[in-house]
């Protein structure tokens, strides 16, 4: 297999703006995880991180003409993907039993 | 020959492993003739061993045989090393014959007993610890075979051990072992630190170039074992109290062999003591005032058991005074004669036990000559051998041992002298008991339970037959002054260091027998013919009725006081201190937790804010530090 060739250098906007939309989208997701009471919100918000962490990677990677943060941004939507299962198969669950959906009744894990 | 001593030795302890292992799968007595012929083959290699030495000439009866190495550090080493030479075939012969014997007579005794199977287990074994402590090529191994006989007694006295006093009696015996065990264990540290070895002839050999304090202070620990296990003043106080344990078991350990163990101790060290005579003198002092306080204490006992218990401290005693004035040959030989009427009293008390339902109180016996004719032969015999009169084998050995003493002059004739009024009192109390028991009307118990029975199975009269002749002819091997192949026989392992001369035997015969006869005519008259008050002195009797306060002593010397000192450590150190501090401790930790618990409040959102504000705190060092 032949090795992947140098992406070419980044043309178009500095690398600090995709990063600052980064921020912005990681810090809204951790507002909508610390602040949200509702098990789907939660883990949309946590989507939202996760895909604010992924653009920061592929930024990074364009930044330095490099694959590997690619290839990890792949990685990580692979492992939202399961998240995601997990989470809607509990919250699925939940309703089925009739429980309330609100994350702050679920505290039985404390000192 | 070699093969016949080690079989000796291991004859008994395979008979015991085979009862251990096999269990309820034999039935009693096929256990208790397990155990008896285990000992009888014991004795059988003890035999050929002493028939193959008599065929040797003097010098070439030693024999050392290593069946492998045992321990190794660095240049010392120790074998597992049997001594084969006339004094340990002396001691197999006496104690695999004499416990054969015993064994054979425990079938009879012990018959009915739900524990037998244990009990025969535990005299195998006991035969074998002796065995192996006479059998030791070196000193390491002796202490072993001491500790293992101790360990036997601790469990044969503690037999019925649904009794209370059993128990107690046995552990009085471990302990008091115990503290000889531990200066015999000083002595050979001292002996490897300076000599580098525990094989005898080279410990003995090396003992010669320690400094006098040195040897003092190992032949002063080797003591302190003799006297312990030989149960000599000061620590002789648990012999009585073994009396709890099965009557087979005092003939056998507590009169015929372990508790002679100090004097052949004494005898095979005897280089060593050689070299500090201030504790071989030391040695004999000690046998002559047990001799003579054992023989007081008799005097009162009204436990037929103990009061032969007594006697067997004295007669020791007399052991201690012979091998002290170095007439060792002397001591073996009333260590043999001694072993054969003392195996042979207790017996045949044990008849009397067994035919009176276990009654041990003398005031609860008389006129048992009426119902027992052949066990009152027996004990007389017994008693005419143990207070010494002629032709018996008591006479041969205790008047050599005072002609040994009163040879040695000077502090020997204070021996002397002690052994006279030892020999006085002897005749006494052992008449004391012949007449109490035997003689006068039947008592009440004796009337109640003479149903016409034998005097006992033959398994009991056997041993007790034998050992009567034994006890008649047992001393014939040894003649002062017309023949002593005894003496001969012993010669070449330890030469004697004095030689009555014939006047000074003659003398020493014709005083003890002179006072044994006054002894037996005193307790005729006071309790045989009765004709005389027995003397009412209130203070002495107490005194002797307490043995001389001896247990009052060390419970106020000893056992107060550290269970004083045990009280107040604990309520000022254990109490206050360790049991405080660590009560601080669980109570910190318990404290710490809750707190903690306190910060786990099950709200999700404070999880996560937790991890973003640390994220952010994290974040914020980095960029500071860079």
């Amino acid at each position: 297999m032949t090795p992947l060739t140098p992406l070419a250098a980044l043309s178009g906007p500095d690398v600090a703006w995709y990063l600052i939309v980064a921020a912005i989208l990681f810090s809204i997701g951790t507002l909508g995880v610390l602040v949200r009471r509702s098990p789907l919100i939660v883990l949309l918000s946590l989507e939202i991180m996760l895909n604010a962490a992924n653009l920061a990677l592929i930024s990074f990677a364009r930044l330095h003409g490099g694959h590997d943060g690619q290839i990890f941004a792949l990685a990580v939507m692979a492992v939202a993907a399961s998240e995601v299962v997990v989470g809607l198969g509990l919250i699925v669950a939940m309703s089925r039993r009739r429980l309330t959906l609100d994350v702050d009744s679920f505290r039985l894990l404390k000192g | 020959m070699i093969q016949a001593a080690w079989i000796c030795l291991f004859a008994p302890l395979a008979g015991a492993f085979a009862i251990t292992v096999m269990g309820d799968s034999i039935t009693r007595r096929t256990a208790a003739w397990l155990s008896t012929v285990s000992v009888f083959v014991a004795f059988a290699g003890a035999v050929v061993t002493f028939v193959e030495l008599l065929g040797r000439s003097a010098e070439e009866r030693e024999k050392l045989s290593t069946a492998w190495t045992w321990l190794s550090t660095g240049t010392f080493e120790v074998g597992m090393t049997l001594l084969v030479d006339p004094l340990s075939v002396t001691m197999m012969l006496i104690v695999s014959g004499v416990g054969g014997l015993i064994v054979l007579y425990s079938i009879g005794y012990m018959d009915g007993d739900p524990e037998e199977r244990r009990y025969f287990a535990y005299m195998s074994f006991f035969v074998f610890a002796m065995l192996l402590l006479v059998q030791a090529g070196n000193f390491l191994l002796l202490l072993v075979g001491w500790g293992l006989v101790g360990l036997a007694s601790y469990l044969l006295i503690g037999f019925w051990h649904e009794r209370e006093e059993a128990v107690a009696a046995a552990k009085k015996a471990f302990i008091m072992n115990a503290v000889g065990d531990a200066t015999m264990a000083l002595a050979f540290f001292v002996l490897i630190w300076q000599t580098g070895t525990l094989e005898f002839a080279g410990a003995f050999a090396g003992a010669g170039g320690m400094s006098s304090t040195l040897v003092n202070l190992v032949a002063l620990g080797l003591l302190g074992g003799a006297i312990a296990k030989s149960a000599q003043i000061p620590l002789h106080t648990w012999l009585p109290d073994a009396m709890e344990g099965p009557t087979p078991v005092s003939a056998l350990i507590h009169a015929a062999t372990m508790v002679t163990a100090g004097v052949y101790l004494i005898v095979r060290a005897h280089p060593l003591f050689e070299l500090a005579p201030t504790v071989q003198d030391l040695a004999a002092g000690l046998g002559a005032l047990t001799l003579v306080v054992a023989g007081l204490v008799a005097l009162v006992q009204t436990d037929i058991k103990r009061v032969i218990a007594y006697s067997t401290m004295s007669q020791i005693g007399y052991m201690f005074v012979g091998v002290g004035v170095g007439a060792y040959a002397n001591g073996m030989f009333h260590l043999m004669t001694h072993a054969f009427f003392k195996a042979l009293l207790f017996m045949a008390a044990g008849l009397v036990i067994h035919h009176l339902a276990g009654q041990q109180d003398i005031r609860q016996m008389g006129g048992l000559r009426h119902v027992m004719p052949k066990t009152t032969v027996a004990f007389l015999v017994g008693s005419l051998a143990l207070v010494g009169i002629p032709p018996l084998s008591g006479f041969f050995s205790k008047d050599s041992i005072l002609a040994s003493a009163l040879a040695s002059g000077g502090y020997g004739v204070v021996l002397f002298l002690a052994g006279l009024l030892g020999a006085l009192l002897t005749g006494i109390y052992t008449f004391r008991l012949f007449f109490t028991v035997f003689l006068g009307q039947p008592s009440k118990l004796v009337r109640e339970q003479a149903h016409g029975h034998s005097e006992g199975a033959w398994t009991m009269t056997l041993p007790v037959a034998v050992l009567t002749v034994l006890a008649v002819i047992g001393g014939w091997v040894q003649i002062p002054d017309v023949w002593h192949p005894f003496g001969d026989w012993l010669h070449e392992v330890a030469e004697p260091l004095v030689e009555p001369s014939v006047t000074q035997d003659l003398l020493a015969s014709a005083l003890a027998v002179g006072l044994g006869l006054l002894g037996i005519g005193i307790a005729w008259l006071l309790f045989g013919a009765r004709t005389r008050e027995v003397p009412r002195v209130q203070a002495a009797r107490q005194a002797l009725e307490h043995k001389l306060y001896f247990d009052e002593l060390y419970d106020g010397v000893f056992y107060r006081p550290a269970v004083w000192m045990a009280g107040m450590w604990r309520r000022t150190i254990e109490g206050p201190l360790i049991g405080g501090s660590i009560a601080g401790v669980t109570l910190g930790a318990r404290r710490a937790g809750g707190a903690l618990g306190e910060t786990q409040t099950g709200y999700l959102r404070s999880y996560a804010l937790a991890i973003a504000g640390a994220a952010a705190i994290l974040v914020v060092v980095f960029l500071a530090v860079q």
